[in-house]
C-alpha cells in the first residue's frame, strides 16, 4: 500500500507543481511506482510540466462525475517505463467542481497501485485545498525565503496540525539565492525551519534551468550534474527513509559563480 | 423535627433550616417560628436581619424567595444572606480560576486564535498573525511575535509581562498600540497596562506597585 502526499503552500508560485514533477521523477528514477494527481482544477500545469500536455483524454473531474474509468484517465509518463502516471486537473471548470469524498475514493483507489501518491495543491486555503488534503496521509509544504511565503506556510502548517494527518507535515524551502540572505525581507534556512517548527525535507536551489527545462517539458530533476537536480534528489531520498546531509549551499552556489565567472572570461577573450 | 431553629450568634441571628425538609414545611415552621418571635420581647423598632443557614443544599432564586417574602411580610424582620455549604460545579470553577494561571506552552500560528479565561503563563510562541487572548493577566516567557491582549473583551485591570518588544500588537481590554509604531525598545521584561487616562503605558516590573498596587498587593508584595 502506498502513501498520500499532499504538496501544498498557501501562497500560490512558490513550486508546488515544480516540486511534484521533480520528487516524482526522482522516486520513478529510483524505481519506484509514483502516480501525481494534478488538482489545481481550472488552472492544470502539471500536464505541461511533465510535457504530458498533449497526451490528455480525461481528467480528474471525468473520474468524479462517472464519465471516466479511473485507469483511462491516467496519463503514462513513457521515459520511465510503467512507474510514472499523472492524473490530470480539468481545465473548463472550477475547484468546486469535485468534493471532499470523491478526492478521497480516487486517493484511495490510487495507493494500492502505487509507491507514492502526490497531490499537487492548488495555492490557498479554500475547497481546493480541503480537498486535496482530504485523502493525504502526509503532507509537505513548500516555502520560499519570502517572509510573505513563509506566513502563509506558517497559517498552512496551523490548519493541518488543527487537523492532523497520519504523518506529521514536512518542509521543503525552494528558491534559494545565497546572495538574497541578506536582504531583510527574505529569512535564511535556519530561520525558516525553527520558526516553523516542522521537519525540514529539503532545501532546493534557485535556478533558471528550472524553468527553461519546464518550458519544453523537460525537468530539472534527470540532470545529472546540477545542483538543484541533487536537492529534488535528496527529497526523494529521504522520503524513502536514507539519511541524507543536508547540501551546502555555500558550496554549490560558490562553485556555479565561479564557473560563470570562468564562461564569462571566455566569452571575453572571443 | 422542626425544621426551621432560630439561633443567636455573635453576628446577629441565624435561622437554620433542615436540609432535609421540603420547602412548604419550612415556609410552615417558619411562620410558626416567626409569630411566636414577633410576639416575644423583641422591640418593635428594632430592624432585624435573618441570616439563613440551608446546609448541603442550594436554592433556586424563586425558591429564595418564597422565604424572603416570608420573612419581609413580618414587620422589622428581612434576610441577610442565605447561607449554603456547597457551590455549584460553576461557582466553584470560577473561584478556582480566580486563583489559578494556565500554564501554556503552545505555537499559535498564522490565522489561528488561543482564548484563555483567566490569567496566563505563556512559554509558547504566537507567530506574526497568531493571536493570544485572555480575559485575564498575560504571563509572558516565551517567543511573541504576533498579537497579545490581556483583559479580553474590555477589562482595563489587567496586565501583560514579559518580553513583548517581537509583537505586531499589545492590547489589555480595548486600549492596543501596534508596536512598530510605539517600539519597545526595552529588551527585558516589560509591563503594559492601561493608566488613569485609559491610555497604554509601559512600565518595568520593579514599578509594578506604583502601577497596580492592587495586583501588587494581591500578590504579596507590601505597600
Ligand atoms: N527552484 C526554482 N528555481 C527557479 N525557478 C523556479 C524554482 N521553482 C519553481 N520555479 C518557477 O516558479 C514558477 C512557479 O512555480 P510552480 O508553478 O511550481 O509554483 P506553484 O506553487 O505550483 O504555483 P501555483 O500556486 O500557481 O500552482 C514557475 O515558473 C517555476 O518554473
Ligand atoms: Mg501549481
Amino acid at each position: 500500500m502506498g502513501k498520500a502526499i499532499v504538496i501544498t503552500s498557501g501562497k500560490g508560485g512558490v513550486g508546488k507543481t515544480t516540486s511534484s514533477a521533480n520528487i516524482g521523477i526522482a522516486l520513478a528514477m529510483m524505481g519506484k511506482r509514483v502516480c501525481l494527481i494534478d488538482l489545481d482544477i481550472g488552472l492544470r500545469n502539471l500536464d505541461v510540466v511533465l510535457g504530458l500536455d498533449n497526451r490528455v483524454m480525461y481528467d480528474i473531474v471525468d473520474v468524479a462525475d462517472g464519465r471516466a474509468k479511473l485507469v483511462q484517465a491516467l496519463v503514462k509518463d513513457k521515459r520511465f517505463d510503467d512507474l510514472l502516471y499523472l492524473l490530470p486537473a480539468a481545465q473548463n471548470t472550477d475547484k468546486n467542481a469535485v468534493n471532499q469524498e470523491q478526492v478521497k475514493d480516487i486517493v484511495d483507489e490510487l495507493k494500492p497501485d502505487f509507491d507514492y501518491v502526490f497531490i499537487d495543491c492548488p495555492a490557498g486555503i479554500e475547497q481546493g485545498f480541503i480537498n486535496a488534503v482530504s485523502g493525504a496521509d502526509g503532507a509537505i509544504v513548500v516555502t520560499t525565503p519570502e517572509i510573505s511565503a513563509v506566513r502563509d506556510a506558517d497559517r498552512v502548517i496551523g490548519l493541518l496540525e488543527q487537523h492532523p494527518l497520519k504523518e506529521s507535515p514536512n518542509l521543503i524551502i525552494n528558491r534559494i539565492r545565497t546572495s538574497l540572505m541578506q536582504d531583510d525581507s527574505y529569512m535564511d534556512i535556519d530561520e525558516i525551519t525553527t520558526h516553523l517548527g516542522i521537519n525540514l525535507l529539503g532545501v532546493i536551489l534557485d535556478d533558471d534551468k528550472v524553468i527553461s527545462t519546464s518550458n519544453i517539458g523537460k525537468s530539472i530533476v534527470m540532470d545529472p550534474d546540477n545542483p538543484t537536480a541533487q536537492g529534488y534528489r535528496n527529497v526523494a531520498r529521504r522520503l524513502e527513509g536514507e539519511t541524507v546531509p543536508l547540501m551546502n549551499i555555500n558550496n554549490s552556489v560558490k562553485k556555479e559563480g565561479f564557473w560563470n565567472k570562468l564562461t564569462h572570461l571566455f566569452s571575453h577573450k572571443k | 423535627m422542626q425544621s426551621a431553629v432560630l439561633k443567636g450568634t455573635q453576628s446577629g441571628y441565624e435561622v437554620i433550616l433542615n436540609e432535609s425538609s421540603s420547602l412548604e414545611q419550612i415556609n410552615i415552621d417558619l411562620k410558626n417560628l416567626l409569630n411566636r418571635l414577633s410576639e416575644s420581647n423583641l422591640k418593635k423598632s428594632e430592624d432585624i436581619k435573618l441570616n439563613i443557614r440551608i446546609g448541603n443544599r442550594l436554592f433556586s432564586q424563586e425558591q429564595k424567595n418564597t422565604i424572603m417574602e416570608n420573612i419581609n411580610s413580618y414587620h422589622g424582620l428581612s434576610v441577610g444572606h442565605f447561607m449554603s455549604n456547597v457551590l455549584t460545579k460553576e461557582d466553584a470553577e470560577a473561584k478556582f480560576k480566580q486563583k489559578y494561571i494556565e500554564p501554556m506552552s503552545k505555537t499559535i500560528r498564522n490565522g489561528q486564535e488561543v482564548n484563555i479565561d483567566g490569567d496566563v503563563l505563556f512559554f509558547g510562541n504566537v507567530h506574526e498573525g497568531g493571536k493570544l487572548f485572555a480575559s485575564g493577566n498575560i504571563y509572558n516567557m516565551g517567543n511573541i511575535k504576533g498579537i497579545v491582549q490581556a483583559g479580553y473583551p474590555d477589562n482595563e485591570d489587567k496586565l501583560i509581562i514579559g518580553n513583548l518588544h517581537n509583537a505586531q500588537q499589545v492590547r489589555v481590554g480595548e486600549q492596543y498600540d501596534i508596536v512598530s509604531d510605539n517600539p519597545i525598545n526595552n529588551k527585558e521584561s516589560t509591563v503594559v497596562y492601561v493608566n488613569d487616562l485609559h491610555l497604554l503605558s509601559y512600565g518595568k516590573i520593579n514599578e509594578l506597585k506604583e502601577i497596580n498596587p492592587k495586583f501588587f498587593n494581591r500578590i504579596g508584595g507590601i505597600i
